[in-house]
């Protein structure tokens, strides 16, 4: 197939919400857009999909102008929030109603496991049925885009896990831009080649979720990803293969290089740790190892969260622990701990934004 | 603290007890006044005497011209109406507000004052009035008199009601029927008509009944063809209250009808 969609300078406003200028373009990828409700993620689709009209910019489709184009002659799929099936047909008759050819159906029902459902309308449908069948209905329709706003997020948590591992085979088949909105990062990181970032109407970053995830250009997108560890830093020595940084009394070094100014924000992600005994000198020798109290843990099930007051007291970092490591070392509060943080693992923002646009 | 709630709850109890026997014997009495006159009414002539009397030509011949008129109509009012009621529905702000008002200004206004501001365009001596009767046509003591009339009065019936059914079908279904490639026109046939169908046809219901009630429009407009509400008072004014009954029943029946279909088929805009 091969299609693209480019959206460029568009924008929307709605009294007190703007949205845009967005740049941005869609290959044959799953495109994970996350964020923050109200940010904008719906009002994106939206104009995509032809429900609101853009007051300026362009969304081309391989080249064809869709602004302007009636939402029902662009091709756009979209599977809405709580599913939006017709209430006075079957699961059958909604699937019948988009389809383009009817012997598409079965095979449908076939892809996503709704042969039992189809003669129930959609009030007796669970939550995760719905959604499978408003799924069904929208590639009934052999879509050259497919937008799904949220189509997890009022699922339990176990449903949610399952349809999301079927859903990323389901997306890499189809060879088309897939947006996928989401305020979940797990969803996000899961389903996407790449994520989107979206904040305050804008696209705050865009990149592959390890470099989102590792590599966020703002401490906005910092915080929403996860990285919960950000320390107002200053570059006191520079070298051609990295830095060190200073907050505190602490010292580290980073191989992250490419940051001008020397005030940064130093972020360090709370899986990219390691907690060891105080007085252990095995593990990772280059890393940079600080010396803590633990304060706080958290049982999350599959990892410790644990919250370790540095050296002087002043800082605190927050690194997540595996069962294993968590009991072989018998934490507790007040249990002494070397944290290990390997150089690679800071990432430095530069501080231009400091203080400003807190979220 | 839990003395002072139990004394309250005493009084609260000493209170609630005789409130309710108020509220009871108020209501019941309402209750009785709509209903007492309906079983005098049937009571008041023996039925044979009533089925005899129906068959009157004059009887037959308002009844005819009731029943062919509101039809009409409510067929006008509906083909009018709908479009209105989804635009009104799917609209927010100062000229929807003020096109809900003129809509529903036939409902406040006296029908009699109704039957003058329509006389002023389609009257004798109005230019439309006068064209029409120069094409044989004429627009009042005609049938096309009764069905203005009747439509001035009726058709805020069906955009009213016809707008809360198109209130209820969420708007999302509709763009989610565009987004599956659907027009406009199969949207509004396959999706919001059907949900909003019960909806409608109660509005069209209220407004056949108001219809085939309509009388001080409609005496001003078209005394003749009499429809049933005039030729009751023709019947009362020149031979006697007795004389009324026979038709009033049948606009008793029709009515009740009207209540069957909106509490049955039809989605009851007032429950």
């Amino acid at each position: 197939m091969g299609m693209t969609l480019a959206l460029s300078r568009l924008c929307r406003s709605y009294g007190q919400f703007d949205f845009g200028p967005v740049d941005l373009t869609v290959d044959d990828e799953v495109l994970a857009v996350l964020g923050p409700s109200g940010s904008g993620k719906t009002t994106l689709l939206s104009l995509i999909a032809g429900i609101t009209t853009p007051d300026s910019g362009s969304i081309r489709l391989d080249g064809r102008e869709l602004a302007g184009v009636p939402l029902e002659d662009r091709r756009v799929g979209m599977v809405f929030q709580e599913g939006a099936l017709f209430p006075h047909m079957t699961a059958r008759e909604n699937i019948e109603y988009a389809a383009t050819a009817s012997d598409r159906v079965d095979g449908l029902a076939t892809l996503l496991e709704l042969d039992g459902l189809l003669d129930r309308t959609p009030p007796t449908l669970s939550g995760g049925e719905r959604q499978r069948v408003a799924l069904a209905r929208t590639l009934a329709t052999d879509p050259d885009v497919l937008l799904l706003d949220e189509p997890l997020s009022s699922l339990d948590a176990p449903i949610r896990k399952r349809l999301r591992d079927e859903l990323h085979s389901l997306f890499e088949s189809l060879e088309i831009p897939v947006l996928y909105v989401t305020h979940d990062q797990r969803t996000a990181t899961a389903l996407g080649d790449r994520i989107a970032i979206v904040r305050d109407g804008g696209l705050e970053q865009v990149g592959a979720p390890s470099t989102v995830l590792t590599r966020p250009t703002s401490r906005f997108v910092a915080r929403f990803t996860g990285t919960e560890n950000l320390f107002d830093a200053t570059v006191t020595n520079r070298t051609p293969d990295g830095a060190t940084i200073q907050f505190g009394d602490v010292q580290l070094r980073t191989t992250a290089s490419d940051v001008a100014p020397s005030a940064v924000t130093a972020c360090i992600h709370p899986s990219r740790v390691d907690v060891e005994a105080p007085r252990v000198t095995d593990g990772d020798r280059t890393a940079n190892t600080v010396s803590g109290t633990v304060t706080r843990w958290l049982n999350e099930g599959s990892e410790y969260r644990v919250t370790i007051e540095l050296a002087d007291g002043s800082l605190a970092l927050t690194a997540n622990v595996r069962p294993p490591t968590f009991e072989r070392l018998g934490l507790e509060n007040g249990s002494d701990v070397r944290v290990l943080i390997p150089e690679a693992s800071i990432h430095l923002i530069p501080d231009a934004e400091r203080g400003s646009r807190t979220h | 603290m839990a003395t002072r709630s139990d004394s309250n709850r005493t009084e609260t109890v000493t209170f609630g007890f005789d409130w309710v026997s108020v509220a009871l014997v108020l209501g019941g009495v309402l209750l009785l006044y709509y209903v007492v006159p309906m079983v005098s009414l049937f009571l008041s002539v023996p039925a044979g005497d009533i089925l005899a009397r129906m068959s009157n030509p004059t009887v037959v011949d308002s009844a005819t011209t009731s029943l062919l008129s509101a039809s009409i109509s409510t067929v006008v009012a509906t083909l009018f109406g709908l479009p209105l009621a989804y635009w009104l529905a799917r609209t927010d702000g100062p000229v929807t507000k003020a096109v809900l008002a003129a809509v529903v200004l036939p409902l406040v206004l006296p029908p009699t004052v109704g039957g003058i501001v329509l006389l002023t365009v389609f009257g004798p001596g109005s230019p439309l009035g006068d064209a029409a009767i120069a094409a044989g046509f004429p627009l009042t003591r005609s049938l096309a008199g009764v069905v203005l009339a009747q439509i001035f009065v009726a058709s805020p019936f069906v955009v009213v009601t016809a707008k809360a059914a198109f209130e209820s079908v969420d708007q999302t279904l509709e763009y989610a029927s565009r987004s599956l490639g659907k027009s406009r026109l199969t949207t509004a046939r396959r999706v919001t008509l059907p949900l909003a169908g019960p909806g409608i046809l109660a509005g069209v219901t209220l407004a056949f009944a108001r219809a085939i009630g309509e009388f001080g429009a409609t005496m001003m407009l078209a005394y003749y063809p009499r429809t049933m509400p005039v030729q009751i008072w023709v019947a009362f004014i020149e031979l006697g209250l007795d004389n009324a009954y026979p038709v009033a029943i049948l606009l008793v029946l029709i009515a009740a009808a009207a209540l069957l279909i909106l509490n049955t088929v039809a989605s009851n805009p007032w429950e």
